[in-house]
């Protein structure tokens, strides 16, 4: 993708760099998931500093997209507390008892934290720009005429404003996770999750959403990514996490991380997907 | 090529069989009455007018219901409260379960009577809607409802989950996801089908002749009562019923062919004109 310096800043496009009243934007204190008998997460901990981003690995099964997805409440934890700026997800506390919170609070908090899915998900019967304007219209309650300048934006600046009124089909894999992290950005979220936001694609479309990311790592967007684009991780990401079997088994600054393992798992992990 | 090819053949097979059953006749042939026959098709009186209107208008309005009651029924029967789930599988099993004529009589007789609601005329503005047309519409509405619940249930089913959850990711709640994010989607899925109720819709309002509504099917019913001339009469109504039921055909395919626009491959599927209007399958038919 060649890059256009001046015309690229996402962050700009939509106002600025989110408010954040915490300096932790994530805060995940011993988290447990189980799926039925199957204990998934088992006392996952991390706290993301704003202007972080953490990248997280680790082998299939290891708990990883199931954690990225509790941090917004798509999956619901059975024990711990999740913390976004602030804000308990998913739950309000009572006298040290955690009670599920209502649909519209759990709405609430999650306009505070964006997501990009693997497979894209955009909305099929809505437009590039319609997709994107969707949510600050419908859940914000943007204006129409400002929230489609502020989308036309950010079309702009993820190299898409031609595309504006073509429809998910007629964009490629690329094209439709650029517009994914766009539509994600809208919302002003205070952190943006990225669920292996490579994974679906063809080789040759992995380099223009990376370097979208790569954009809004630099521009200091919170960023938690699920990913095995090592590449990446080493030249944006503040901290890595390895998972294996529920639990974050080594974490470290790149250089440490990917010289000098400490886990044997890591070790073996990192020589099969270098 | 078959289908029409086939159609013709059935015509020709039929008009063969009531000539030979005419000359087998030992009494003298019977005298058709044409003339009763064109003219109830090119120059109807008021009266089936009337009950064109009424078999029209009785249809659109019990359809709209069935669909609303429908949808609700559908995401009654999806949701998380089992007392929600409960009542929409009820209604569902009750409608379904009995048939639409019991549902009729019932609804409006067996209420009245009891006078549990005995179905007063509704005037609005310079109409007046009789309390058993009221009654048909109320009990088709219900019935069609329990039809459609399943339909537009298979509709949102067929939409991917990843659609429901990037909606909530953006921070709309449940309820704001279903209406601009899934139902829309679960649309295209649940119009083919929901045309073929409609169709049903058309010729089952004619059930409505036990309340003595004088829709289409009733008029003919009175029509040929007075003259004993049922050949005539009721070819007439079959027509004309043929005629509804054709136009609409014309109708749902243009729907769908705009509702297929945008989606990819979308441009072969369901089934041709002729094929649906005929109800037959050429040889190289697939469709659903």
């Amino acid at each position: 993708m060649t890059s256009q310096p001046d015309d690229i800043n996402l962050l700009e496009a939509i106002g600025g760099a989110p408010p954040s009243t915490a300096t932790n934007v994530v805060e995940v204190t011993d988290i447990h998931k189980w799926f039925g008998k199957n204990e998934v997460l088992k006392g996952v901990s991390m706290t993301v500093r704003q202007a972080e981003v953490v990248v997280v690995c680790g082998p299939s099964g290891s708990g990883k997209t199931t954690f990225i997805r509790c941090v917004n409440h798509l999956e619901k934890i059975q024990q711990g507390r999740i913390k976004v700026n602030g804000h308990l997800i998913g739950y309000r506390e009572e006298n040290g008892k955690l009670i599920s919170d209502k649909e519209r609070n759990i709405a609430r908090q999650r306009q505070e934290i964006g997501m990009v899915f693997q497979r894209f998900n955009l909305f099929p019967h809505k437009t590039a720009l319609g997709n994107i304007i969707e949510a600050p219209v419908q859940v914000r309650g943007m204006a129409v005429d400002e929230a489609m300048e502020m989308g036309r934006k950010l079309l702009t600046r993820v190299g898409l404003a031609h595309k504006e009124d073509a429809y998910p089909a007629q964009l490629s894999g690329g094209q439709q996770q650029r517009v994914a992290i766009a539509r994600a950005l809208a919302m002003r979220p205070a952190v943006l999750l990225f669920d292996e936001p490579t994974s679906a694609l063809d080789p040759e479309m992995i380099g223009e959403v990376l370097e979208v990311m790569k954009e809004l790592a630099r521009e200091g967007m919170t960023m938690i990514v699920v990913s095995h684009e090592m590449g990446f991780a080493r030249e944006v990401a503040d901290r890595m996490v390895m998972m294996d079997d529920g639990l974050i088994i080594e974490e470290g600054t790149p250089e440490h991380f990917f010289t000098n393992p400490q886990q044997e798992r890591t070790k073996s992990f990192l020589s099969k997907i270098l | 090529m078959r289908a029409p090819r086939s159609a013709l053949a059935v015509g020709v097979l039929v008009v063969v069989a009531l000539t030979l059953a005419g000359c087998a006749s030992e009494r003298a042939p019977y005298p058709y009455h044409w003339n009763l026959f064109f003219d109830s098709i090119f120059r109807p009186d008021s009266q089936i007018l009337n009950g064109l209107f009424l078999t029209v208008v009785i249809s659109i309005i019990a359809q709209a219901i069935g669909v609303v009651i429908g949808i609700f029924a559908a995401l009654g029967k999806m949701s998380k409260v089992l007392p929600i789930r409960w009542l929409a599988n009820v209604y569902i099993w009750f409608f379904r379960g009995t048939p639409l004529i019991v549902q009729l009589v019932f609804f409006f007789y067996g209420l009245s009577v009891a006078r549990i609601y005995t179905w007063p005329d509704l005037t609005l503005g310079p109409i007046t809607i009789e309390g058993a047309v009221q009654a048909g519409i109320f009990a088709l509405g219900l019935n069609e409802g329990a039809y459609m619940a399943e339909i537009v249930r298979a509709g949102i089913l067929a939409v991917d989950p990843g659609q429901m959850e990037a909606a909530r990711a953006l921070g709309m709640t449940p309820g704001k996801a279903m209406r601009r994010i899934v139902l829309p989607q679960a649309a295209r899925v649940i119009i083919p089908p929901l045309g073929n109720e409609f169709n049903n819709m058309l010729k089952t309002t004619s059930l409505l002749f036990v309340l003595s509504v004088v829709e289409l099917y009733s008029v003919f019913n009175i029509k040929q009562g007075n003259s004993f001339t049922p050949f005539e009469y009721y070819l007439a109504a079959a027509v004309w019923y043929l005629l509804l039921t054709t136009i609409w055909g014309v109708v749902q395919s243009w729907i769908e062919r705009r509702l297929a626009k945008g989606t990819p491959g979308a441009s072969a599927a369901g089934p041709s004109l002729a094929t649906r209007i005929l109800g037959f399958r050429g040889p190289s038919g697939g469709g659903h």
